[in-house]
């Protein structure tokens, strides 16, 4: 069926409004069509942001109420009811209240465009763009429904926070709300669903925005909590590659500490290093935002001194070029070799925050530089730093996520670094880098710079391998079901795997990747509560014959396998391994294998998980100090001392 | 909110607490007014307390919508309010006032989208709250303004189609990107 681009069902499409079979109809001729899909995206983008708007202005009016409300509940609801005088007074009072402020504080143009238009025109341009919602607003923003439905009494409330919910979910792929929302894997039969697939990740930025929350006395928002970014945050001890391979595979069985009777499965990769002097050489273009919001220290003055820390580094046979963007974009700082590091500090020094952010255009000429500057068989990265305010328009935001992904395709790689204290726009950050084969990191410190560009500056800057894809397959013999801890948005049809068209996830040089899987072992004692409500047996389909009949017999438990590509090919290569569950118990478990327990059940506590047992803040710095290990960089202390704080957090 | 029936004995503060700010600012949009939005809001809570006990039948969000509704119709047919009776003034007020987006900061403050939003005709203004602000189905929004739900596609379908060439448009100085023609 060829789609009508301008055909209002396109619209009830992408708004979850069709019923079946019209919706699938639909569907399909989206699917076929490249132009139709973009346009869905843009329709649901929009939407997304209509929603965030129309919420805020909501939430607005809410705190003016709010007292009445209270002072209200003081009296039998009954009574105030049956007394004329609450509607005659007392709600009025309320509403005008309200109104009141609505006017003052907000200036949304809802009441009358004739009059109002100048005086908030003007109102804004000195207010708004300061008054940046904090944690807390962001949190309420992102299920502004919630709050609005919190009434004492729950029948009714209840049923509607839980279809906001569900309502919710078809336009989950919004990605305008400040944290997208994470629906934690579920735990699946190995007999109906023997494979999980996924794309590996090596982002770490929720740890050290998780981390910039605690340490400024709040516990983070549920979504900026994302479990693989917090694991994968920390250096694991994985023996190097030697077979050649750009990556070893680990694999590890545990018992899982924050439930008796399951199993804890690890799959470890571990890049292949590479030596600094070994590196080839680099072409390097920095992408900085100079727009107005950089201004604080801990923004463009923390991303200078991190690009300064990375310069140093750098040699004859690397270059460097600065391209800058707020209201207008341009090149501050042409290609320039590694070993003029004065020339190039000088051109970091002269950079003033001010104006604002376009984004869009600077990402263009920073990609035509890397393009202009191209060293065959080198590495060619764009490295975008912002506070994730990146400004495009509803309208182009795709456009962007586009223009990456077919750059990505050129060679030129992409690394985010975002900084600042509201960095509203995680999830683009998150987006870009994956889409722009790159990584991204949340600077929080000067620290956490040397972290990213200095210690670990080759695994930043030079892929070993791209679309690493895993696919596990469980053996129903042994595994009764499993859960994928984290990875939610990594997440793979078993038949992406062996398809090379579909993209995921790169490996750098002395990278490590670390997934863990809860597992329940056939015999268990099944505790609903850990492992969710049985599912009832099939009527139809025999569920007592194993559908993989090499595994009947098989002490395996589960078999890893794992596609990548190098670099610069478009075919990929698959690596098979297979792990025997011998029974060990978690004390006796690996430093490592421990701590990244430990961290992964933080953050399951941090996200209040259906899935953290009866594990608490207590005993994950139980494990973490078991796990401390040598720590020669301390970012375990950090972690320990992490913990201690949200423990305090919790308890205050 | 879909599907949720006036249950009896359900209580009247809840529905107010849930529905209040949601009500206010459509009947404002409508009426353009806050003071008349008040009253309206006022009445119709009025109204929900004492049919409470005869409509058991609609959804408690349509109903709350409906009455809202019509009692801003009614306070603009009294009052002769122009913004919601002709649409022709509201479209020529519109190309009067070009939007005040001089500076870039604008894109980037709240509101940004709203403010696009209320120089809509006035029904799909209307569609737009009611779907974005209220999250309520095609069909819900058919009963409130007593439409088909296909009209309402319609309807928001060419708000949607607006406000993405708008946005575009705005943007357009300084972002390499077209605005999409969906012709």
């Amino acid at each position: 069926m060829k789609m009508n681009l301008d055909d209002p069902k396109l619209t009830a499409y992408a708004l979850g409004e069709l019923d079946e079979p019209e919706r699938s109809t639909i569907a399909h001729a989206v699917a076929e069509s490249a132009e139709a899909q973009r346009l869905v995206d843009e329709i649901r983008e929009l939407a997304g942001a209509l929603k965030n708007e129309f919420a805020t202005e909501l939430e607005k009016e809410k705190p003016a109420l709010a007292g009445s409300h209270s002072a209200g509940a003081t009296r039998s609801l009954t009574d105030i009811r049956d007394d004329p005088w609450f509607w005659l007074i007392a709600r009025p009072l309320a509403i005008a209240a309200g109104l009141a402020l609505l006017a003052v504080v907000s200036g949304v143009a809802v009441f009358s465009l004739r009059h109002e238009n100048v005086r908030i025109a003007h109102g804004e341009r000195i207010g708004l763009p300061l008054v940046r919602p904090k944690p807390a607003d962001v949190q309420a923003e992102f299920l502004p429904t919630e709050a609005a439905l919190a009434t004492p009494t729950s029948a009714y409330a209840g049923g509607g926070v839980e279809r906001f919910r569900g309502i919710r979910e078809p336009s989950g792929e919004f990605n305008t709300a400040a944290y997208n929302h994470i629906a934690e894997n579920p735990f699946l039969g190995a007999k109906d669903n023997p494979l999980s697939t996924f794309s590996i990740d090596v982002d770490t930025a929720s740890y050290s925005n998780v981390r910039r929350f605690i340490n400024e006395g709040s516990l983070p928002p549920k979504d900026a909590v994302r479990l693989e970014e917090m694991i994968n945050y920390f250096t694991y001890d994985y023996a190097q590659p030697s077979d050649g391979k750009p990556f070893a595979v680990h694999l590890d069985v545990t018992g899982c500490p924050w439930e008796a009777s399951h199993r804890l499965v690890r799959i470890g990769l571990k890049g292949q290093e590479i030596a600094t002097d070994k590196r080839g050489p680099s072409n390097l273009v920095f992408l900085l935002d100079v727009s107005g919001s950089m201004m604080p220290p801990e923004r463009l003055p923390l991303v200078k001194q991190a690009m300064r820390l990375l310069v140093e580094k750098l040699t004859e046979n690397d270059r460097v070029a600065i391209v800058v963007y707020a209201g207008a974009s341009g090149l501050a700082l042409p290609s320039t070799t590694g070993d003029r590091k004065e020339q190039i500090v000088e051109a970091l020094e002269n950079l003033q925050a001010g104006g604002s952010t376009n984004g869009a255009e600077g990402i263009q000429l920073a990609y035509k530089t890397a393009a202009d500057n191209f060293i065959r068989g080198g590495v060619n990265r764009v490295i975008l730093a912002t506070d994730g305010d990146f400004n495009v328009g509803v309208a182009s935001q795709g456009d962007l996520i586009r223009l990456i992904e077919d750059k990505a395709k050129s060679g030129v790689f992409l690394s985010v670094l975002g900084v600042g204290t509201d960095n509203l726009k995680d999830s683009t950050m998150q987006q870009l880098a994956d889409k722009g084969n790159g990584n991204y990191a949340y600077l929080d410190s000067l620290d956490e710079a040397r972290k990213v560009l200095v210690q670990q500056m080759n695994g930043t800057l030079v892929t070993i391998a791209k679309d690493v894809k895993i696919q596990v397959e469980f053996n129903p013999a042994r595994v009764a079901s499993y859960r994928l801890i984290g990875y939610e948005k990594r997440m793979l049809r078993k038949e992406d795997f062996n398809n090379d068209k579909v993209d995921a996830g790169e490996i750098g040089a002395g990278h490590m990747v670390t997934a863990l899987y809860e597992v329940v072992p056939v015999g268990a004692v099944i505790n609903p509560a850990a492992s969710g409500p049985p599912v009832d047996p099939l009527k139809y389909s025999s569920n007592d014959k194993s559908t993989s009949p090499r595994s009947t017999s098989s002490n395996e438990m589960l078999t890893v396998k794992l596609r990548y590509k190098k670099p610069d090919g478009d075919k990929s290569e698959l690596v098979e391994r297979a792990v025997t569950d011998t029974g060990g118990k978690f004390e006796n478990a690996s430093v490592d294998l421990k701590f990244a327990a430990a961290v992964a059940e933080f953050g399951m506590i941090l996200r209040d998980s259906d899935y953290k047992g009866n594990g608490t803040f207590a005993a994950v710095l139980e494990w973490a100090e078991e796990g401390k290990g040598s720590d020669a960089n301390g970012y375990r202390a950090g972690f320990i001392e992490l913990v201690r704080k949200a423990q305090a957090l919790k308890r205050g | 909110m879909r599907n949720e029936k006036i249950e009896p004995g359900q209580n009247v503060e809840e529905v107010l607490q849930r529905f209040e700010i949601p009500l206010l600012q459509y009947a404002a949009r409508i009426t353009g007014d806050r003071e008349r939005a008040r009253d309206v809001v006022q009445e119709t809570f009025i109204k929900f307390h004492r049919n409470g006990a005869l409509s058991r039948e609609g959804e408690t969000a349509t109903w709350l919508f409906t009455v809202c509704r019509n009692g801003a119709l009614n306070v603009c047919r009294k009052e002769r309010r122009m913004m919601y009776l002709d649409e022709e003034v509201i479209e020529a007020r519109e190309s009067e006032q070009p939007m005040p987006f001089d500076q870039l900061e604008q894109r980037e403050a709240a509101g940004f989208l709203l403010r696009i939003v209320a120089a809509l005709p006035a029904r799909q203004q209307e569609v737009v709250q009611l779907k974005f602000q209220n999250d309520l189905s095609y069909q819900q929004i058919a009963e409130i303004m007593k439409t088909s739900a296909n009209n309402v596609g319609v309807l928001l379908h060419t708000a949607l189609k607006t406000l993405r060439e708008r946005y575009g448009q705005l943007a357009g100085d300084f972002i390499p990107f077209k605005p999409r023609n969906t012709e």
